[in-house]
């Protein structure tokens, strides 16, 4: 455990940390008053240089989308947060919101001003029943303190913000299918192009960005692009949130600096995995829809985006599912794509029929019907579907499919052939 | 220009087309089902997926801008790979009962399957099952079939207005339908929704079951239901038609069509007119000997007791103009209308020219317009693919005010309503007026005025309703000088529009079926009676051989009362198609033909001409009704000098210029709009009516509007029995429940009928229609006596 910069996480561990007061003690929204004395194009260039990639799970970075905004554009501008928080294994913006809700305000009042957005809305998912509450109370403590409404801060520049709850939809995570849920529409993703930057929300340009993206940004504006964009590895700077589930001895949320070990991360923070690191089996490193990782991957995978991309599977949330060897990989699987199957918006042919498709395989294979053609036919849907689809769901449902035929093609093996796990 | 490479083509499009267009442009095909040129891009299906160099993955070519240098493959092993795959889901859980679909034969999903699918399924597992809806008379459901491509979904939201079409539920389980699982669908387009389905899961129900599509010929017809004169094809098979399908017109109807339209055809079938019938001989009788008792009659008169009624709905331009030069030049009488619902025949007086009678902005233009003006107009049921247009405009921001005896039932975005008295009209329009000048007025007139003044692209839209206002040439002449106020008159921007419904009006105009002028708008020397005199004088026993051609008075025309006395005295001679109550009556009748059952020239409410071909042969004793004509006249000392159709066609191209076709091209399409100019300045008389009293007002009623859609079984489904509307408050104050049988009484004249109560209706007026069977609520109006004011009094 080497240096241990904490940026989200500083000030959670404080009593009422969620409240205003708590917040503005800490240094909350001093960040923000400095900002809003910058030029936007400043703000802007200090998000670039500071290399964040959004954190919602695609990695663009945020200061690259922010400067697509256009200038000359005379539609209203919009800030959407994306607290849809739903990707499996994924806990960590919850965290946020409970604990820092007016870290996620400033982040947001910030990144507003950079893009000329008067008006924000944060999308959260409606199971977080509470945390939406805690945002309520946050924004109307904001409100009440003036940094949301006409004047922020005193300056000549209005944000006003809304929380919107999600009716649990996986599809609205995706910035599209927010946007038309979040206008009263049923939650499809749209065509792209165009993207949001240029027409988004009601018609107008927009930037989203996750909560734990724009929950950075006033470390960024206090200490600077340069010193944020050291922090982690290069490519991969700053902090990141790691959800760490399944079988380890300390679940839970950890704030650490990208490119950190995945066997440091699991073993120093998250107190091991249960029975002893050999007892591991394999790693879902990014949320449900990356590849899973065997054991003899995760003994050296860093955790920063391109490790784990060239490792053949992906950051995304960072989320982490730690699976030990009493897990039956096929039935894992199997439970993964009935929830992308669920999930599908039903709107494009590949995702629409094939997600379906995958899942009643799975199911057979699990249930011990399964034929061995059905492993390459897995791969072969999986193939059809990825990359021809309207958003990205369509490579999430694949990704777990073919990744864990990849890593574990002999368990599914065995249980074509012997009609039942290999596993207990 | 960005010029992009297609297959190694290359091409330059207008900046912003997408891939498809471009291809589509370059002749070559991209396979697809979501995409419908005429609809929103969806990008659902994945079908059209193309390889774009530098790109990592296939993009689809419905959705994506070309750019400059672009480099397309559409049939690179990518794009195969991409399409086998699109093909092979699609077609998991589509049950492959080709067999037994309609569409079989005309299928985009079995094309296409043929063409780029794989030749067996890897499927093992269930197909999903859908339940069917119940979506009324004129859609069959097969929900199983559905590939969730969302074309109907998106007509019936974008292009008709009615959300009736949705999708609910995720992934494989989305269901598209209505929502709820019995719902008549209540869109005047529903039809559409069949036809745009690329498979075969929404089918025409009355062709259910009908024809192969393989084994259907294809007709290029012309409507003629109303005045937009769209392009159709009668499909048939066995000399019948089965199947009304729509062509693709960019100028006129799009790719749509309206439920009248795409219909009605089965009442082609229903009550005909077989042969040739003379009452004496007991309804027997030979083309011969009809044709010689027909001529005897007329001889048996003076030339100026002949008066000749057409009905110009459902006629070609040829008939038109062949019965105005049989009756002109073979009998010698000047007594010709067609115009039997028009009241106010002062406009007769005047010299007005074509474009002080049709539309002059196109339909095309129509859609750009900013500011719309509908003085007693309903074009949602008037002209539904002239409402498009309308709507269209609306979707992209115009102002929408309408000035109608009720609210409309409208899908125009935005649309501002005034509601007018009947006979309040003129002092409304006039307050427009004043609107224009400085201080202007207040209120709805005033808003409507400034509206007007703002607007770049103005037009003034006067309908059914204005048009046959007992003082409707007043309101047009208004209508003008609003026009004119709103400088949409200034030669770059025509906005001034009268729109006559009825199919071919137009043509009866141009060649001369009006008493005032010859054809091709030929003023006359000594001008005849109009329709209301030719009655008047027949029930007076002035006129004594009255000559139809085509519909039914009694059905059609204003004061029913009048025209049964008139046809009770004199000879009646009939060219008809269909058993309607003048049939009984006529002393001669002469059986015709239907539009289908010859080839024809329709000229639409935009002054376009244009030729029908013909489908199917009526039957087999019936004649083309120009034959009729011409048969007819050789018992006359000048006979008609046209023997053939090309002859006649010369002659009336001769007359009138615009129905010389010859220099088109086999695809192009005749001008629309005349570009003469609108008459300004002709004095406008005040408003004289004073109305006491409950009003009655007779309009078309949309599905009954001409002798084939009343003849139709499938457009029957669609009518509500005979009814007479009235307001909640006058129903209450006259103690009328809804669906109560009422007795409506104008002094002598008195009819029964079923009341509606309508909270739509405003207070103090009755609606009642045009086309019932048996409740004739024209009977209650004097042809000269303006609005009826009527009493009510429940049974």
């Amino acid at each position: 455990m080497s240096s241990k910069v904490q940026i989200l996480f500083k000030n959670i561990h404080k009593k009422d940390s969620h409240t205003y007061k708590v917040a503005r003690d800490g240094g909350g929204y001093k960040q923000a008053e400095k900002a809003l004395n910058m030029s936007t194009e400043d703000v802007i260039d200090e998000v670039k240089r500071a290399g964040i990639r959004g954190r919602g799970g695609a990695g663009f970075p945020a200061g690259l989308k922010w400067s697509f905004i256009p200038k000359d554009n005379s539609r209203a501008k919009y800030l959407v947060c994306n607290a849809d928080e739903g990707e499996p294994g994924t806990c960590k913006d919850r965290d946020i919101i409970r604990y820092a809700p007016h870290l996620l305000i400033e982040g947001m009042i910030i990144a507003a001003f950079a893009v000329g957005a008067e008006r924000g809305y944060i999308y959260i998912r409606g199971e977080f029943v509470k945390e939406a509450k805690i945002l309520e109370k946050a924004i109307q403590e904001a409100k009440e303190n003036g940094f949301l409404g006409d004047k922020v801060g005193g300056k000549n520049f209005r944000f006003e913000l809304a929380v919107h709850r999600g009716a649990g939809a996986y599809v609205c995570g995706e910035e599209t299918g927010l946007i038309e849920s979040l206008e009263g529409k049923k939650g499809q993703p749209r065509v792209k192009p165009p993207f949001p930057a240029n027409i988004g929300l009601w018609g107008g340009p927009t930037v989203i960005n996750n909560v734990e993206t724009l929950s950075s940004i006033p470390s960024i504006i206090e200490n600077g692009g340069d010193w944020y964009g050291k922090l982690g590895v290069e490519k991969s700077s700053g902090t990141k949130l790691f959800s760490i589930s399944g079988h380890v001895n300390k679940p839970g949320n950890y704030e650490v600096e990208l490119g950190i070990p995945m066997k440091t991360l699991i073993e120093e923070y998250a107190g091991g995995v249960r029975g002893g690191w050999d007892n591991l089996k394999g790693v879902i490193p990014g949320g449900a829809s990356s590849a899973v990782l065997p054991k003899e991957v995760c003994e050296t995978v860093t955790m920063d985006y391109d490790a784990i991309a060239k490792a053949g599977s992906m950051l995304g949330s960072g989320a982490m599912i730690v699976m030990d060897k009493s897990v039956c990989i096929v039935r894992a699987i199997e439970r993964l794509s009935r929830f992308y199957r669920h999930e599908s918006c039903g709107q494009c042919t590949p995702c629409r029929e094939g997600t379906g498709w995958l899942s009643q395989i799975m199911t057979r294979i699990e249930s011990g019907k399964g034929v061995e053609d059905d492993i390459d036919l897995l791969l072969s849907i999986g193939n059809n579907i990825a990359g021809k689809t309207i958003c990205a769901l369509g490579d999430a449902a694949v990704g777990p499919v073919s990744g864990s035929i990849k890593a574990f093609r002999d368990e599914y093996i065995y249980h074509v052939e012997h009609g039942r796990c290999m596993v207990g | 220009m960005p010029t992009l490479i297609i297959d190694d083509k290359e091409i330059s499009v207008k900046p912003g087309a997408t891939i498809m267009e471009a291809a589509k442009q370059l002749g070559v095909y991209i396979p697809h089902f979501c995409y419908h040129p005429k609809l929103s891009v969806s990008g659902n299906c994945r079908m059209c997926l193309v390889e774009v160099e530098k790109m990592p993955r296939p993009v689809i070519s419905c959705a994506m801008p070309v750019n400059d240098g672009m480099v397309v493959k559409t049939d690179s092993e990518m794009v195969k790979e991409a399409r086998k795959g699109v093909m092979e889901f699609l077609l998991i859980n589509h049950p492959l009962d080709c067999p037994v679909c309609d569409q079989g034969g005309e299928c985009s999903l079995q094309d296409q399957a043929m063409m780029y699918g794989p030749d067996r399924s890897r499927y093992r597992e269930e197909k999903r099952q859908f339940p069917n809806y119940d979506l009324g008379p004129l859609i069959e459901t097969e929900m199983n079939r559905c590939i969730q491509c969302t074309r109907c979904i998106r007509f019936s939201t974008e292009v008709a207005g009615v959300e009736e079409m949705g999708a609910v539920y995720r992934g494989d389980h989305m269901k598209v339908g209505p929502y709820v699982e019995k719902l008549s669908l209540s869109s005047e387009m529903a039809g559409n929704i069949a036809e745009s389905c690329p498979v075969g899961a929404l089918n025409l129900k009355p062709f259910h079951f009908q024809a192969r599509g393989w084994e259907l010929h294809k007709a290029d017809g012309v409507c003629g239901h109303c005045s937009v004169g769209c392009q159709i094809s009668n499909d048939h098979l066995d000399n019948v038609i089965k199947r009304v399908s729509s062509r693709t017109c960019d100028e006129i109807n799009l790719s749509w069509l309206c439920n009248k339209g795409r219909f009605a055809y089965d009442g082609l079938t229903v009550e005909r007119l077989e042969k040739p019938a003379v009452k004496d001989a007991n309804g027997e009788s030979s083309w011969q000997s009809a044709l010689d008792k027909a001529a005897e009659l007329i001889k048996a008169v003076k030339p100026e007791e002949v008066a000749g009624i057409a009905d110009p709905s459902g006629r070609g331009a040829e008939e038109l103009f062949a019965f105005q030069d049989f009756l002109r030049n073979a009998v010698g009488t000047t007594h010709i209308d067609h115009r039997t619902r028009l009241q106010d025949f002062s406009g007769d007086e005047v010299k007005l020219t074509r474009a002080d009678l049709m539309m002059n902005t196109s339909l095309t233009d129509l859609a750009t317009a900013d500011v719309v003006l509908l003085i007693g107009c309903d074009p949602r049921f008037e002209t539904p693919l002239l409402n498009l247009r309308l709507r269209q405009a609306s979707l992209a921001g115009a102002k929408v005010f309408s000035i109608n005896p009720r609210k409309l039932d409208a899908n125009l975005e935005g649309i501002t309503q005034s509601v007018v008295a009947p006979g309040d009209e003129i002092a409304f329009l006039q307050e427009v007026m004043a609107g224009f000048d400085k201080g202007g007025s207040k209120g709805e007139a005033g808003t409507i005025a400034s509206a007007l003044k703002k607007g770049e692209r103005p037009v003034v839209l006067i309908g059914d309703y204005g048009n046959y206002h007992p003082q409707s040439e007043t309101i047009r002449r208004l209508a003008v000088a609003i026009t004119e106020k709103a400088g949409a008159l200034d030669g770059k921007w025509n906005g001034f529009n009268r729109i006559i419904s009825r199919g071919n009006s137009a043509a009866a105009q141009d060649l001369g079926v009006v008493p005032h002028r010859g054809p091709g708008h030929k003023t006359l020397e000594s001008k005849g009676k109009n329709a209301r005199d030719i009655f008047k004088a027949a029930a007076a026993g002035e006129i004594k051989v009255l000559f139809l051609l085509g519909g039914d008075p009694m059905i059609d025309a204003i004061d029913s009362q009048l025209v049964k006395s008139a046809l009770d005295k004199a000879q009646v001679i009939y060219i008809g198609t269909h058993k309607t109550p003048v049939a009984n009556q006529a002393d001669v009748l002469l059986a015709g033909l239907a539009l289908g059952e010859k080839e024809n020239t329709v000229t639409n409410c935009e002054g376009r001409v244009q030729r029908a071909k013909k489908a199917v042969n009526g039957p087999i004793e019936s004649k083309e009704d120009w034959r009729i004509l011409r048969a007819l006249s050789d018992r006359f000392a000048q006979p008609l000098s046209y023997n053939n159709i090309e002859a006649l066609r010369t002659s009336m191209a001769k007359a009138d210029h615009r129905y010389d076709l010859s220099e088109l091209d086999t695809n192009e399409i005749a001008p629309a709009c005349d570009h003469s100019p609108v008459t300004t300045g002709l004095k406008i008389a005040g408003s004289s009516s004073s109305q006491k009293g409950m009003t009655l007002i007779v309009e078309a009623s949309f599905y009954r509007d001409n002798g084939l859609a009343r003849s139709s079984q499938t457009l029957s489904l669609l009518t509500d029995g005979d009814s007479v509307q009235i307001s909640p408050q006058d129903a209450s104050k006259q103690k009328i429940t809804d669906g109560q049988q009422v007795r409506l009484i104008n002094g002598e004249r008195s009819v029964e009928i079923t009341a509606k109560v309508d909270e739509k209706i405003p207070e103090g007026v009755l609606f009642g229609q045009f086309g019932c069977k048996d409740n004739l609520v024209q009977d209650l109006y004097d042809w000269e006596g303006g609005f009826p004011q009527i009493s009510i009094v429940g049974l």
